[in-house]
């Protein structure tokens, strides 16, 4: 343990990443995650987000570039940092055929690290059926599954590729709990790519928002939701133009739009003499739909 | 390695006993059959030993595409093995199947002289022809598949490679057909054999996506 405690503060860093693939690039990518941090990469289909997951699990070679976890490059020929990686992926492949409980005794015996408690603790925690084959399994027992195997061996980094997509409320829900406590003794460092932008708001501490390859941008949860606002405001001026605005709804003289910059656009609003002025706050996953919609432009004009 | 070529060996196990325990059954069946049809007479020996040695094929076959759809990589790659270790399972798996329905004639053969009364010594060195043969083949499937893992991941070169060495082992193979009973026979096949798995395990180490 000691040798861990000496290790580099970064929990995983990409350099340069860069992959190739037929009409598709992804990166350069530049990205660090310190330990405590839950940063969820957000970004439409075809992103590059699972690739980006697994180039860091060192399941893809990337053409340039590199990924460090903990210090220790990543590829798939070494094997130190695998210790410090929980992968959890649609596919995780266990043996189909093979019972829950077998496919967990195996990589017990493979996996260093591995703690029979924490394992029984979480299969108690999941009511994980253990004696159904794996391909007999649901969605939701299977990811279940996946998560006791990628936790049980207590890895510092957790790479979760899509944990609750598919997933009903109730499952989601648990899975998203554990994913919490996991991440709140503020040691474990987790990078998970979602679809499911209301987790967001339950997870995350930060978002990087992923297109065409590459990360447009990243940003604090906090840091959005304090700008963020949406604004209703009574205005008969037919053509206000207001900065900061990346959507305007407008019915007669009833306005609605949504700000990136609150205090800015209130000013502006009050120089226009602006009557009936309604401030709400937005969530989390509200505002990344917006940055998801509006794309590069809001995206850099917020950087 | 061995713990991982072990638990597939394990896993695959119930297909090897069932392509075995087929294999008994059309034995037993063509042995009757001949036996009454042809009054006293029985099946060739080579025409039973075909039997349980393609069946090994066919397992080694099934375990390839198995292994692959269930993306067990993926799963061997959160653990302490190298691309190295996956490619000794990956070429050993094959090996250990064709070996075992290699291993299986001797007890089929024995059934059908139990049945039959009969036993032919002098077609055991076309059994070991045929044998090497379907071996061979076995050894191609992960040949095959990492060729093709190279072509998808645009390494060009090495999946032209690959193929190259895939087509020069079906022509040794086709070759050494001619020579069944020779030892340049043996020696064309066990060429393609090592050739096959050494460089299916190489392919294997060169991969760049490991996620399939």
């Amino acid at each position: 343990m000691s040798d861990r405690r000496t290790e580099p503060a970064t929990a995983a860093r990409l350099r340069g990443l860069v992959k190739r693939f037929p009409g598709f690039q992804l990166g350069p990518l530049d990205l660090s995650l310190e330990p405590g941090t839950v940063l969820a990469l957000v970004g439409p289909n075809g992103a590059g987000k699972t690739t980006t997951l697994n180039c860091m699990a060192g399941l893809v070679v990337p053409e340039e570039g590199g990924t460090e976890v903990y210090g220790a490059p990543v590829h798939p020929a070494r094997t130190k940092y695998r210790r410090d990686v929980g992968y959890v992926g649609e596919e995780s492949g266990f043996f189909q055929r093979w019972t829950a409980g077998r496919n967990l005794d195996f990589l017990a015996r493979l996996l260093p690290g591995w703690s029979h408690e924490r394992a029984r603790r979480l299969i108690e925690r999941f009511a994980l059926p253990l004696d159904k084959p794996v391909s007999k399994l649901s969605r939701g027992n299977r990811t279940k599954l996946a998560l006791v195997a990628a936790l049980a061996y207590g890895p510092r980094l957790l790479l979760l590729d899509e944990p609750t997509a598919g997933l009903d409320p109730v499952v989601r829900a648990e899975v998203l709990d554990v994913l919490w406590e996991v991440t709140e003794d503020g040691e474990h460092a987790v990078l998970y790519s979602t679809h499911v932008l209301s987790d967001i708001n339950r997870l995350a501490d930060e978002l990087a928002f992923l297109r065409d390859g590459l990360i447009v941008l990243r940003t604090g949860c906090d840091e959005l939701s304090e700008r963020w606002r949406r604004v209703s405001f009574r205005l008969q001026d037919d053509a206000v133009e207001l900065s900061d605005v990346v959507e305007h709804r407008r019915v007669r003289a009833e306005h609605q739009v949504i700000t990136r910059n609150a205090e800015a656009t209130l000013q502006q609003l009050s120089e226009l003499g602006a009557e009936a002025i309604e401030v709400s706050r937005m969530s989390v996953d509200e505002i990344a739909v917006q940055i998801l919609k509006e794309g590069h432009h809001v995206a850099r004009t917020e950087s | 390695m061995w713990r991982v070529l072990k638990a597939e060996l394990m896993y695959f196990w119930p297909w090897m006993l069932g392509g075995l325990g087929i294999a008994a059954f059309v034995v037993v069946l063509l042995s009757v059959l001949v036996r009454f049809l042809e009054e006293g007479e029985g099946p060739p020996s080579f025409v039973i030993a075909m039997f349980p040695i393609i069946a090994g094929m066919v397992v080694s076959f099934i375990a390839q595409g198995v292994r692959a759809e269930e993306r067990r990589a993926r799963l061997l790659l959160a653990g302490p093995f190298t691309p190295r270790q996956l490619a000794g399972v990956t070429v050993l798996l094959p090996a250990c199947f064709a070996v075992l329905g290699i291993v299986a004639v001797a007890p089929m053969i024995a059934l059908a002289t139990l049945i039959t009364g009969k036993f032919e010594a002098s077609a055991l060195p076309i059994v070991a022809g045929f044998a090497g043969q379907f071996w061979a083949y076995a050894q191609l499937g992960p040949l095959a598949q990492e060729s093709s893992a190279a072509h998808r991941q645009q390494r060009s070169t090495t999946a032209i490679a690959g193929w190259a060495v895939f087509a020069g082992a079906i022509l040794v193979l086709a070759v050494s057909g001619f020579f069944m009973q020779s030892v340049s026979g043996y020696l064309g096949i066990a060429t393609a054999i090592v050739a096959a798995m050494g460089v299916a395990a190489v392919l294997y180490q060169r991969r760049t996506d490991f996620t399939r």
